[in-house]
């Protein structure tokens, strides 16, 4: 009976324990974590989670071969994605997947349902010429796509989609749920002022006056900007160059050196930036992908093209600022898409390491998630673009032909609600959120930060001076520092007052003493020299006593 | 003025009087290489102090870096002990008269200022604000330049130099330290090559002979 009941009691913790390990196994495969004040790794907790991977079976892509089906294209259309280089999420909230190895462009619905497959593009206004790589014209079959690379959607469904190979910019809407019609095609700028021979673009983007701006690998002056009606209007924000050792060594030779010398120096350019992305008050986010970039790496530019990040941003270090080399192979940072929430949360995407950044605002490092083993759920192989609808997160993958969707976590919404309030000045309503973020993540930066901020106008200096310790924020210290300093010397005024008092007849009730003789004239070095004669005899003593002792032995 | 003083009267002398007080201590014979040593040690303790301690505002780094003995080791006591090598050498060469322990001495005394300096200016910080760091510089300021001045005059009262050889010896002094610490570098990472040489030897007559 006995033995019954105790065997009962443990099946029923192993089987506890199998549950608790299987709940364990759910969460994400690898360790979030997250940037103290002086860019350490510290392990935290997650702030998004994978809750959905989605692949062409999910959407039913099989239907383009079903002639059945109103997404009939032809028996022999690949029923996979493939090489997907770029997504867009248009304001109604339809998904846009830019299907560049089967040249064509998949709509969805945010659930996921397939809603168009646009593969012929009939309209085009004219056919015309191109030069390749090789320097040979071709002509292009300008109804398909070819290698369309990028794609943007404004608010009334109007696509434009980046043609590369094609070496254009197409402007279409939908027709039939397999085709659109092109309104209207942009195609390399025909001036002087355009000096590159291609016109391989890779993103595009449009902004409320219908500007379209291109990005092309092989321009760094900036986005190639077009106005509505097609024509070209010039360059949209430049990056800067990187100062590095080179770049100064070769101004000072350009100082020094002849013509020829001066011809066969390297030219110091800026990067072109890799990909953008506009959001709803019309600033253009931009990212450059380059190892370790940090001029210009990640700008907020205002409609005149100038980064007005320079100004607000708290921090200017994107993704992982260190280098990392395991098996011989080198992790440095590629910031390859940048995707902006409604609430202005701009997400990073890392192309090495599969991570995506997110930072708020004025680019305080938020949360870190995602990794680089793709056979592992919600591990990426060729993360290509990120996007964001509501409180979740997009992100392709080329190469595994899928798209990974996270979803925020408890933590995540925590450390959402909080730096909003935070951003808004409403340090004290942050408060309250702060304390359950730090619940969860002690050294959560943000939140030693936010709590700083929230006590010092509470007026709680003391607390303000020990969580300022804890972010290691000097600044911030140092106020409450003042702040609480100032407070004590108004509250104690008065028994300071008396003890300098205090201490200014002492000093004249010695002097007087001293004059009558009372006291020995050097009072402090009598008094030292005393008690040091009598520490020496007391050690002398107890010397004295051990050595004794000894002998007695 | 009666010049018969304890050893530490000594040094208060000499800190305050810094035109005549190394002549004096030199007419006298004064000087104890005893206290040099302690002055030395202080100012390692001061240094230690300056880098771990201080207002949080003043010294962010300070409270989170892991303490690292070794650097101030180096600029405290090492520096140091290479001034009075490299000035020693220099100075018999430049008919100083000077031999090695006063050097010794009278560098270490006239550190004494830029030692309270430092103690004193990391003090002040637990009380002040970064916007009040004026009184932070200052007090180091004037420590470091009293010390420097101390100096001056006890290596020129040491020597019996004028004042102008004084400043080139001292000049070439820090050269001479410069020089002396690359070679004690590169002497170090020698010593470390030949022990590595010497200890494979060893493991490698060990491997034959246990097989």
């Amino acid at each position: 009976m006995k033995i019954k009941r105790i065997l009962t009691v443990l099946i029923a913790a192993v089987l506890a324990l199998g549950v608790m390990s299987t709940t364990a196994l759910a969460v994400d495969p690898y360790t979030t974590y997250n940037y103290d004040a002086w860019y350490n790794a510290l392990p935290s907790q997650a702030g998004y989670e994978v809750i959905q991977t989605v692949t062409y079976r999910d959407v039913g892509l099989e239907r383009v071969r079903d002639p059945s089906s109103e997404f009939y294209i032809s028996d022999t259309e690949n029923v996979n994605f493939s090489d997907m280089k770029d997504f867009f999420i248009s304001p109604k909230g339809e998904m846009y997947i830019v299907d560049t190895g089967n040249n064509r462009i998949v709509k969805l619905s945010m659930d996921f349902e397939l809603l168009a497959v646009y593969k012929n593009f009939p309209g085009s206004t004219a056919k015309h010429t191109v030069v390749d790589d090789q320097g040979n014209e071709i002509t292009v079959d300008a109804d398909e796509l070819k290698a369309p690379y990028g794609i943007f959607v404004d608010k009334d469904d109007v696509m434009y989609i980046a043609d590369r190979d094609n070496q254009r910019i197409v402007k279409c809407v939908e027709e039939t749920p397999t085709s659109a019609r092109i309104l209207q095609e942009y195609y390399k700028p025909e001036t002087a002022l355009y000096e590159s021979q291609s016109f391989y673009c890779t993103k595009v983007l449009v902004d409320a006056a219908k500007n379209v701006y291109v990005i092309c690998p092989a321009v760094n002056k900036g986005a190639i900007m077009f106005s509505d009606s097609g024509s070209f209007v010039g360059y949209y924000g430049a990056n800067r160059v990187e100062v590095t050792a080179e770049v100064i060594r070769n101004k000072l030779w350009r100082k020094i050196a002849s013509e020829e010398q001066i011809a066969s120096l390297t030219k110091s350019t800026p990067v072109e930036y890799a990909n953008f992305d506009i959001d709803d008050e019309g600033f253009i986010y931009t990212v450059t992908e380059v190892a370790n970039a940090s001029t210009d790496a990640v700008k907020r530019m205002n409609p005149a093209g100038y980064n007005i990040l320079e100004k607000t941003a708290d921090n200017n270090e994107f993704g992982d600022q260190v280098s990392v080399t395991y098996n011989g192979t080198t992790y440095a940072t590629r910031l390859t898409d940048i995707a902006v929430s409604d609430d202005h949360f701009i997400n990073i995407l890392d192309y090495t390491s599969g991570r995506v950044f997110q930072y708020d605002e004025r680019c305080n490092q938020l949360l870190i998630f995602g990794f680089d083993q793709e056979e592992q759920r919600g591990g990426f192989s060729n993360p290509n673009a990120i996007e964001t609808w509501g409180d979740n997160i997009y992100v392709l993958d080329g190469r595994n032909n899928d798209i990974t969707v996270f979803g925020m976590t408890e933590f995540g919404s925590y450390v959402h609600e909080a730096i909003k309030l935070h951003n808004q000045g409403l340090y004290e309503e942050a408060y309250e959120v702060w304390k359950e973020v730090l619940k969860r993540d002690g050294a959560f930066y943000m939140g030693l930060v936010g709590t700083t901020k929230a006590l010092y106008n509470q007026d709680d200096y003391k607390g303000a001076m020990k969580y300022a310790k804890l972010a290691f924020y000097g600044d911030e210290y140092d106020r409450a520092f003042e702040a609480n300093r100032q407070e004590t010397l108004r509250n104690n005024f008065t028994l300071y007052v008396i003890l300098i008092i205090l201490l200014v007849i002492l000093y004249f009730v010695v002097k007087i003493l001293q004059k009558k003789g009372k006291i020995p004239q050097r009072l402090i070095a009598t008094g030292v020299g005393k008690v040091v004669d009598a520490g020496k005899n007391a050690v002398m003593s107890v010397v004295e006593k051990i050595k004794k002792g000894g002998k007695g032995k | 003025m009666i010049y018969d003083m304890k050893p530490w009267a000594w040094v208060k002398h000499v800190v305050f009087h810094p035109t005549e007080g190394f002549e004096d201590m030199r007419w006298k014979k004064a000087g104890s290489m005893k206290i040099a040593i302690f002055i030395v040690f202080l100012l390692f303790c001061s240094q230690v102090f300056s880098t771990r301690y201080g207002g949080f505002a003043y010294n962010v780094r300070g409270y989170s870096d892991v303490f690292n003995i070794m650097p101030i080791l180096v600029q405290s006591v090492a520096y140091y002990a290479t001034w009075v090598v490299a000035n020693w050498s220099l100075c018999t060469l430049f008919d100083g008269e000077g031999n090695m322990r006063r050097v010794a001495i009278y560098s270490a005394y006239a550190l004494v200022p830029f030692i309270v300096g430092n103690f004193l200016s990391t003090g002040i910080s637990y009380f002040i604000t970064l916007d009040e760091s004026i009184w932070y510089n200052a007090i180091f300021q004037v420590g470091l330049w009293w010390s420097v001045v101390l100096m001056v005059f006890g290596m020129k009262a040491c020597h019996q130099y004028s004042f102008t050889t004084t400043i080139v010896t001292m000049i070439f002094t820090v050269v001479g330290m410069l020089i002396i610490l690359i070679l004690l570098a590169l002497i170090m990472s020698l010593f470390q090559q030949v022990y590595v040489f010497f200890a494979t030897i060893y493991t490698e007559i060990l491997y034959r002979v246990r097989s």
